[in-house]
């Protein structure tokens, strides 16, 4: 009889108690994955966005404008590839089935060059060159709002009073799975020329710039920024890596309160897995006196002791990721990225994640059973065989 | 019934047992107090900045103050109703957010700067200088709440904030709003503000006193239907209170889902202890049972007994939890996009909740012991 078939036998003497705790166990290691995916979920943008696209705005403040010249200057920056604009809209649908949605316009002409992990069908974009009400939708967005091309739609902004009528001129998929495809994207020619947007007229956002090396990123920043230094609106340049990060660093907190959930959920899981084995050690004990008595070492208890904690947490770790695979990878996580995808854009539980939380209930298998089993080798044989509970 | 000694003396020789247990508990109750905290922080730092008789208008169709713009034209007429206080009067102000490099460099962010008439200081009681000196009207002098005070560059007394070339706010105080999102802004001097950004014609929203709470509605629909102007009217108590929804819902729901998942995991650890006990005491149970006790007393004492290995653990989390109040985290106000810094807040109500889902899970976790434990049969039990 060897190590294994001694501690899966012992499983089964208690077997409510065995599958109670493999069941803890898997709920453990499920909302473990569930927590680590959301977290990689709200990194991912950032880890996605490009670090060979400048992204400059005003140096003062996000809600400032910087003037329409500023562009043809950019593109005369060496190592400016390709640059474009946008303003924020601020749409929203006045109907109200989308929470949030983000609202650009932006310039027909450059806006897609750039932004090429959108994609848009060539007659589409034909289209909308030729339309100035017309408006591009992400696909996921056209969706909730239930319209296809062609369709008429009125949107609503809380910086432009008024209805805004527009045209479905196309619809946007996403190249990578990080890209919002809630986005609606309006042409800036028609916001400029209309006299609600006289406080902003001939004014751009933001720009963003293509550059030919991503490892100059730093040096194009400094000399775009450099450029502009003399006039009165001053500029901030950034990778959109950067960008995003520093979006995501006033999460950063809280991202890091998850983290500590996360290690509190691997703490109750060692506490639970631990309990489990103390107490069946406890009923055992006289047994391994006998165990001792007719020859096994104390390496030998040790050995059924650890592997029976790393068996309970090896198979109820295994059921979680299952679990998650079915459940989350199979089911709610595309159903979210679909209706969430302004919060979610991809959400799916990937390979690190799972290998991940199995790695960790194994060794906490390992931790849970250490200190009964230490204490189990050290007994004495005399000792072991007096205790009869 | 069975005496409770009995169970709190069967926790106490299970020791080890007992403690992992109430600490899965306490860990999960933890997690659970601590979502609570950081709403009641939130819902502290927002909610403490409206006072329920002053009405917020911003432009129509505007959600925040941030995209509201208000010509100076329409200020006037705002304080003409009869349900205005003459004693409280009316602030317009304009908001800018401004781009901060945090002081210990690690990245910048958003900071908001109210440009605020000479009443503006006296229009909010609840704001008090606590270093420095309030700054004089007219100039460009400023102040910074206290909870950003030190944490962005240029953010103490004696520093500088550029709104524009050449022309920089100049620090010369911290003050404080009994900790609310105020304590996370810049205010300087209306005209000097809106002179730097250029927008000398307009403010971003008014603020107008009532005479009292229940003047709101009269006044709301007063304003909102003048033909005059288009304004949305806000209490300024739900304005703050939409924005700390907005902020923290999220999280606070993430952590609250989180708590109560990982409660069903500490659930089956009471479960697992209790049968545990149980199969123990099976003889003591007979016991019992052979005494006179009912299958009804067995059942509550048991229950009994996982209602306290549950509030033990609910307990040592509560204690826990009180080392966060020490905390602060910066957090973005989605209103604003501006940062502001929330102090994790226990209330009793947290503590109470605590409790009662500790209990809970005591309960839950251990239904199904109890009810086996009531099933022993007397001759059976000694017997065996």
């Amino acid at each position: 009889m060897n190590l294994a078939t001694y501690a899966r036998r012992n499983l089964f003497r208690r077997r409510g108690r065995t599958i109670m705790t493999v069941v803890a166990v898997m709920v453990c290691v499920l909302i473990l994955c569930l927590l680590r995916t959301v977290i990689a979920a709200w990194n991912a943008g950032a880890d996605a966005a490009s670090t060979d696209r400048l992204s400059t705005r005003h140096k003062v403040s996000i809600t400032m404008q910087l003037p329409q010249r500023y562009i043809d200057e950019l593109r005369q920056v060496p190592g400016v590839k390709a640059a474009t604009w946008a303003n924020w809209f601020g749409a929203k649908d006045p109907k109200e089935r989308v929470p949030f949605f983000a609202g650009f316009a932006v310039d027909v002409n450059s806006w897609f060059d750039v932004q090429d992990e959108m994609v848009v069908p060539p007659d589409q974009l034909a289209a909308w060159k030729a339309t100035p009400s017309g408006a591009i939708l992400g696909d996921v967005l056209a969706r909730t709002l239930g319209v296809k091309v062609g369709d008429r739609l009125v949107i609503t902004s809380d910086i432009y009073p008024g209805d805004w009528q527009f045209t479905v001129s196309g619809i946007y998929t996403a190249k990578r799975k990080s890209v919002d495809r809630n986005t609606f994207l309006l042409r800036w020619d028609f916001l400029n020329n209309d006299p609600r947007a006289v406080y902003s007229k001939d004014h751009l956002g933001w720009m963003v710039s293509r550059i030919s090396d991503a490892s100059h990123s730093a040096d194009i920043s400094r000399q775009i920024d450099a450029r502009f230094d003399i006039h009165d609106d001053q500029t901030l340049t950034m990778t959109e890596r950067q960008f995003a990060l520093s979006f995501l660093g006033g999460f950063a907190a809280i991202l890091s309160a998850f983290d500590l959930v996360s290690l509190v959920i691997l703490a109750i899981m060692t506490l639970i897995l631990a309990n489990t084995v103390a107490m069946s050690v406890r009923e055992r004990t006289h047994e391994y006196g006998v165990l001792r008595a007719i020859g096994f070492t104390p390496a030998y208890i040790r050995g059924f002791i650890l592997g029976e904690s790393v068996l309970v947490a090896v198979v109820g770790g295994l059921a979680g990721i299952a679990v998650v695979y079915l459940v989350v990878n199979q089911g709610i996580g595309p159903a979210l990225e679909e209706n969430m995808s302004g919060l979610f854009p991809y959400f799916r539980a990937s390979a690190q994640v799972l290998i991940g939380a199995l790695v960790a209930a194994v060794v906490l298998g390992v931790v849970a059973g250490a200190v009964p089993a230490i204490r189990a080798g050290r007994l004495k044989v005399t000792d072991a065989l007096r205790r009869i509970d | 019934m069975v005496p409770i000694q009995y169970n709190a003396r069967s926790l106490l020789v299970r020791k080890v047992t007992t403690l992992a247990t109430a600490g899965g508990i306490a860990l999960v109750v933890f997690v659970f107090a601590g979502a609570l905290m950081f709403n009641a922080g939130v819902t502290r730092a927002l909610a403490t900045s409206g006072s329920p008789d002053t009405a917020i208008i911003l432009r129509k169709g505007s959600d925040a103050e941030l995209s509201s713009a208000i010509g100076n034209d329409y200020l006037g007429l705002f304080r003409g109703p009869a349900q205005v206080s003459q004693a409280g009067g009316m602030v317009g102000e304009i908001i800018v957010v401004v781009t901060a490099d945090h002081a210990d460099g690690s990245g910048v962010s958003n900071v908001l700067v109210r440009g605020t008439p000479a009443n503006g200081i006296a229009f909010r009681p609840e704001v008090h200088i606590t270093r420095g000196r309030a700054p004089r009207p007219g100039t460009n002098e400023a102040i910074v709440g206290q909870s950003i005070a030190g944490r962005f560059a240029g953010m103490s007394i004696g520093g500088t904030i550029n709104l524009k070339r050449n022309s920089p706010l100049t620090v010369v105080g911290e003050f404080t709003a009994g900790g609310s999102t105020y304590d996370s802004e810049v205010w300087a001097d209306l005209d000097y503000v809106r002179n730097s950004l250029g927008r000398q014609a307009a403010v971003s929203s008014a603020r107008v006193r009532l005479s009292s709470a229940a003047d709101f509605e009269g006044y709301r629909q007063l304003i909102e239907t003048d033909k005059r102007f288009a304004m949305k009217v806000m209490r300024e108590t739900d304005y703050y209170e939409k924005q700390s929804q907005q902020t923290a819902g999220l999280f606070t729901a993430m952590g609250l889902a989180l708590a109560i998942m990982t409660s069903i995991a500490a659930m089956i650890g009471a479960a697992i202890t209790m049968n545990g006990a149980i199969a123990h005491r099976t003889r003591e149970i007979g016991t019992l049972r052979a005494l006179g006790f009912s299958r009804g007393a067995v059942l509550s004492s048991f229950l009994l007994e996982a209602l306290l290995l549950a509030l033990i653990g609910g307990v040592i989390g509560s204690i826990a939890v009180v080392s966060l109040s020490l905390v602060s985290v910066p957090l973005i106000n989605f209103a604003t996009f501006s940062e502001i810094v929330i102090r994790f807040h226990a209330t009793p109500d947290v503590f109470i909740k605590a409790l009662i889902f500790s209990g809970v899970m005591g309960l839950l976790g251990g239904l199904a012991p109890a009810i086996r434990a009531s099933r022993v049969t007397p001759v059976e039990a000694m017997r065996g």
